[in-house]
């Protein structure tokens, strides 16, 4: 058993967590393992491959940052200077726009992400 | 022959060249959207102030098939004529004409205007159409290129020289115009690039169209080559109209002064809301611009690239300025690689030619990434730094909201030489942003703390009132005045008016070394 004292907006609770099934369960870990060295990958290869369906237009990251909320729907029709999505980055919220209009095919972030700068977030086609 | 008919024979002579091409090449011209080279210069200028000069020069080369082949006006047409009443010297390459390829003479003939265009400081203004160099004259064709650029590098700074592309420019054609001081593009006629389409393709297999290679947008948007884009000729005349009204013919000569009729005391109320309470929302600087300048009329230069940093010209009390300003609405208004590099060139412009410049600052900082510090971005901040420092024209930064660290510095801060300091109520001017300065400074107390939570926010908060203000900075004098936003005209025309007899001398060298 331990004790946490956590924090949620300023107010502070006692937290007890048990473990259970002792510290070195061996059907946990095979599991465990394999997961992460998918998810790794998983990623970095869109990424590469991003750049959209032929005849689709994307909408990219001006620069690293973390979604901090999203206005666009997939399926929406935007016009060119609509905005898409709020990116937080450097404690500022930009307005992230579109710059060519049809239908929202695709959105591949969400809110709370983080994304690198050049990282597709909407495709437009 | 009787002088009568030598007199008609010049007249048949000059009516030859006229037509250029022949008919046939021109249709051809029209019906790619395009203009003539006559009809272009007639576009551009006033009316009928065109002087030709060098109308009868023609080409001495007799490789391949080039012995006895007319070529009128040798494929460029030379002279000078003006824009709203000043004297302006122009080419333009003729595309009917053997494609508008330069060889030795055309070159010849392009020199020429360059050398007069310096010599009598007036702008020097050259409308590209051409396939290339023409290959038959070999390294004479080469030869000439070179020529045009050395006069080009020795006119920069001397007069403002512009580039219009208005055709295919590959090649060594390009480099004329990425040495000038200004470069225009028109959407879907303009190309430029070093190796078109179809090298690329043998070379590396890459499949590009020519527009999206060299065309209007990727030079205006992406790869920063092109100041300006239009969407036809008749657009493009007006706008490098427009851009002259704001420069002075030569180095030595102020900007055109302008009654304008906007009183320099106007304020505007508005000034004083534009601000949101929320420090992380963005608000439209250019129109902080709009409501300080003379008749709202902001003229702005790359506006399609680095959109972080705007830069531009306008009048304040008749008197041409250069704007610098930050944009926080696109990425922040961060400095970035491009951003520093835009706005240098813009700082140097100004400075070459006498014309003051007025910062608008909320910048949060340098952009961080391994994308900015693989691409360079320390020697590309650096040229901020050095173009600032640099420059000995009447220098006013107004920081309106935020002025962090090193970007703080680098835009126009009084220690880079900034002769007045204005802050609105609302700057923020501190070494890094409260969150991370709390963090260090604060450390002991914070991880002391009962509630460590509860004391970081305190202790943030603490920071933001004591620093995150323009009055620490004014209490050292880095701030000359903190004033009230819809003030910011008035200061700045009596700022203006204060800093007109402006001398600022330097150690004499050849020239310094920007960190390129």
């Amino acid at each position: 058993m331990k004790k946490f004292q956590i924090t949620v907006n300023g107010k502070s609770y006692e937290v007890e967590v048990e473990e259970i099934g002792g510290g070195s369960a061996p059907a946990a870990r095979p599991a465990a393992a394999p997961a992460p060295a998918q998810a790794a990958p998983a990623p970095a290869a869109p990424k590469a491959a991003a750049p959209a369906p032929a005849g689709a237009s994307v909408v990219t990251a001006p620069m690293p940052g973390k979604i901090l909320s999203i206005k666009a729907k997939v399926g929406q029709q935007v016009n060119d200077g609509d905005m898409l999505l709020t990116l937080e980055a450097m404690k500022m919220e930009n307005e992230i726009f579109a710059e060519s209009a049809g239908t929202v095919k695709e959105i591949r972030v969400s809110e709370g992400s983080t994304v690198d700068s050049d990282e597709v977030l909407v495709v437009i086609g | 022959m009787s002088t009568r008919e030598k007199i008609d024979d010049l007249f048949e002579r000059s009516k030859k060249i006229e037509t250029g091409g022949g008919q046939k090449a021109v249709e051809k011209q029209h019906q790619k959207g395009k203009l003539t080279a006559r009809e272009r210069i007639g576009r551009l200028l006033d009316p009928d102030s065109f002087t030709e000069i060098d109308k009868f020069v023609t080409h001495r080369c007799v490789n391949f098939d080039m012995a006895g082949k007319e070529a009128p006006g040798e494929g460029v047409i030379t002279g000078y004529g003006t824009i709203e009443g000043r004297l302006v010297y122009v080419f333009a390459q003729d595309f009917t004409v053997l494609g508008g390829s330069l060889g030795e003479m055309h070159a010849q003939k392009i020199c020429k205007v360059l050398d007069m265009a310096m010599q009598m400081g007036a702008p020097c203004i050259g409308l590209n159409d051409s396939g290339g160099a023409r290959i038959q004259e070999a390294v004479d064709a080469l030869s000439g290129y070179g020529k045009i650029f050395y006069r080009n590098t020795l006119a920069s700074g001397v007069i403002p020289q512009i580039s219009v592309i208005l055709g295919p420019s590959a090649g060594g054609a390009v480099y004329s115009p990425a040495i000038t001081d200004y470069v225009f593009m028109v959407k879907n006629i303009s190309q430029m690039f070093i190796t078109g389409p179809q090298v690329i393709k043998a070379v590396t297999g890459e499949e590009v169209t020519s527009e999206k290679l060299g065309g209007a947008m990727t030079h205006n948007r992406v790869s920063g080559v092109a100041h300006f884009a239009a969407e036809d000729e008749e657009d493009c005349f007006g706008q490098i109209r427009k851009l002259m009204s704001f420069l002075p013919s030569n180095n030595l000569e102020e900007a055109p002064y302008l009654e304008t009729g906007d009183s320099p005391e106007r304020m505007d109320e508005a000034l004083n809301e534009i601000i949101p309470d929320n420090p992380n929302a963005g608000y439209e600087m250019v129109e902080v611009i709009r409501k300080v300048v003379d008749n709202g009329e902001f003229f702005q230069t790359m506006s399609l690239y680095a959109a972080n940093i705007m830069t531009g010209y306008a009048r304040l009390n008749g008197r041409v300025i250069g704007i610098i300003a930050n944009n926080p609405k696109f990425m922040a208004g961060c400095l970035d690689i491009n951003a520093s590099d835009k706005a240098a060139r813009h700082i140097r412009f100004c400075d070459a030619f006498n014309i003051p410049i007025v910062n608008f600052v909320d910048v949060p900082g340098y952009l961080p990434g391994t994308t900015q510090e693989f691409g360079g971005i320390i020697r590309h901040g650096a040229k901020l730094l050095y173009a600032y420092s640099e420059a000995t024209v009447p220098k006013i930064t107004i920081v309106t909201r935020k002025a962090y660290g090193g970007s703080y510095l680098a835009m126009c801060s009084r220690d880079l030489g900034a002769d007045q300091v204005f802050a609105w109520p609302t700057a923020e001017i501190a070494v890094m942003g409260a969150d991370g300065a709390a963090n260090i400074i604060f450390r002991k107390e914070i991880e002391g703390a009962d509630d460590p939570v509860a004391k970081r926010a305190e202790m943030i908060e603490e920071y933001k009132e004591r620093f995150a203000t323009p009055y620490v900075a004014a209490e050292r004098g880095f701030v000359d005045i903190v004033i009230e936003p819809q003030e910011t005209r008035p200061r700045l025309a009596n700022a203006l008016e204060m800093l007109a007899t402006k001398r600022e001398t330097r150690p004499a060298k050849k020239h310094g070394n920007i960190p390129l």
